[in-house]
């Protein structure tokens, strides 16, 4: 479903990804861990072409995402060629990103209703499923304003559920929330990767939380994958010093 | 001081009034355009494309670098060299639309940066077009801070239109100076002129805040 061949993501001459070879298969849940810098937010970013990467070719669902294929030569994509491709995506980001002069509903169809051309009814009726689904069929007509960072974060993944994609990015979700609020989060979550409908990649510090949802827990250091495995072995039976290191202190800290 | 009500109000007053409307027409009229200008210089400047935003930025900075005056004189003297003949008045309000769309390009390009990058982004992630993004998103929220800032610009220029006398439009400056050279009494003519420039700009902020008010409280929940 994803794979990124040779990626290569640079500030100047700080390299963040260095020639990244990783892959997603179709309805696998994978979380990424690893220290801050260690360029696993990256991975989402420049899938979400929120960022462009300086070499390699990122592909999605076997289409290459930031180049297209013109007979037979592959060429810098146009606008229409990325929009075509990233529909297939949804990003859910650390601060949430809702937009504050819009109710939770508006929220939920904007896009709906002027990217994918749905009637205002057909919206607003996806929307309300997707809110209740959340647990905030109630808080429609809130403004993010008037909701708890927890309710906030579901408002968020309720939008990003409208535009019907296949892979989710859950880029820290829980991570400005307050303690007590990250567990309505995350059984939200666990909920989606359960359904089996959504390929997932999740970028989180909540070690328990990975390895209870991943099929396959990937470990990122300076900028490279450095052990990928599932959840079991990668805790149990780190192999690689960085990785251990990082487990022991990240255990310490919990 | 000789000052002489029965000229005051029966030959200053009613054809400063009608000065007036001239005034207040030029205004509006080159506000509106510095608005979408505007818009348009800010979005030239910030294009991808060096072609694209190299010329609109070095043309703000040739704007903004010279006298409005000299602008004005520019126009006026250069258009109708090359075939163009407008109305003084037509070249006045033209020159003061583009002399403060380059302002304005500024004070949306400030507004728009205010705007979180997270808001940007998420546009990005509902895979959102760019004229969505800005019309639903981006200037909706930047609204609070550039309200205020191009109400100034209106207020500035109103102020400025009585530059547009030394090309012989018959706003309220030019129309006092003729009434001073006609009747040698400057006098009530100069400072009616003067008085209504005051009650217009007070007005004029006085709905600006009003504006502003609605707009903090629409968008800001």
């Amino acid at each position: 479903m994803i794979r990124f061949d040779k990626v290569l993501k640079a500030y100047g001459a700080l390299e963040v990804l260095k020639d990244l070879d990783f892959s997603v298969e179709k309805g696998e849940v994978v979380s990424i861990i690893g220290p801050s810098g260690s360029g696993k937010t990256t991975v989402l970013r420049v899938l979400m072409t929120l960022e462009d990467i300086q070499g390699g070719t990122i592909y999605v669902d076997g289409e290459p995402l930031n180049r297209m294929d013109v007979n037979g030569q592959l060429v810098e994509a146009s606008k229409a060629h990325v929009r075509r491709i990233r529909a297939k995506l949804g990003m859910v980001f650390q601060s949430f990103n809702l937009f504050p002069h819009m109710t939770a509903l508006q929220n939920c169809i904007e896009s709906p209703i002027y990217t994918q051309g749905l009637s205002k009814a057909e919206a607003v009726e996806e929307a309300t499923r997707l809110l209740d689904m959340v647990g905030l069929a109630d808080k429609a007509g809130h403004y993010p304003s008037q909701l708890s960072g927890g309710q906030q974060q579901r408002v968020a993944i309720a939008r990003t559920l409208a535009m019907h994609p296949e892979v989710l990015l859950f880029d820290e979700p829980t991570s400005a929330l307050d303690p007590e609020m990250v567990g309505e989060v995350l059984s939200v979550i666990r909920d989606l990767a359960k359904s089996g409908r959504y390929t997932i990649l999740l970028v989180t510090h909540q070690m328990g939380f990975a390895r209870e949802v991943s099929d396959r827990v990937c470990f990122f250091d300076a900028g490279k994958m450095v052990e990928e495995g599932v959840p079991g072995d990668l805790f149990g039976n780190p192999r690689n010093e960085r990785l251990r290191q990082f487990l022991s202190k990240v255990l310490e800290a919990s | 001081m000789d000052w002489r009500w029965d000229f005051t109000f029966e030959v200053v007053l009613p054809r400063i009034w009608q000065a007036a409307g001239v005034t207040v027409w030029a205004t509006v009229v080159s506000f509106l355009l510095a608005l979408v200008g505007g818009l348009v210089l800010m979005l030239l400047k910030t294009h991808r494309s060096a072609w694209i935003s190299r010329p609109a930025t070095e043309f703000i900075e040739v704007i903004r670098a010279t006298p409005l005056l000299v602008q004005i004189f520019f126009l006026f003297f250069l258009l109708p060299e090359v075939g163009i003949t407008l109305p003084p008045l037509t070249t006045g309000i033209l020159a003061l639309a583009i002399y403060n769309s380059t302002l304005c390009a500024e004070v949306y390009r400030a507004g728009f940066q205010a705007v979180p990058s997270g808001q940007w982004e998420a546009c990005v992630a509902l895979n959102m077009s760019t004229y969505r993004t800005y019309k639903d998103v981006i200037i909706p929220q930047s609204l609070p801070p550039i309200v205020p800032a191009l109400g100034n610009y209106l207020v500035a220029i109103f102020k400025e239109t009585p530059l547009l006398s030394f090309v012989a439009v018959a706003e309220i400056m030019q129309v006092s100076k003729l009434i001073g050279s006609e009747y040698y009494r400057f006098t009530e003519a100069i400072t009616v002129a003067g008085i209504f420039f005051l009650v217009m700009s007070l007005v004029a902020a006085f709905l600006i805040r009003l504006v502003d008010q609605y707009v903090k409280r629409s968008i800001l929940h």
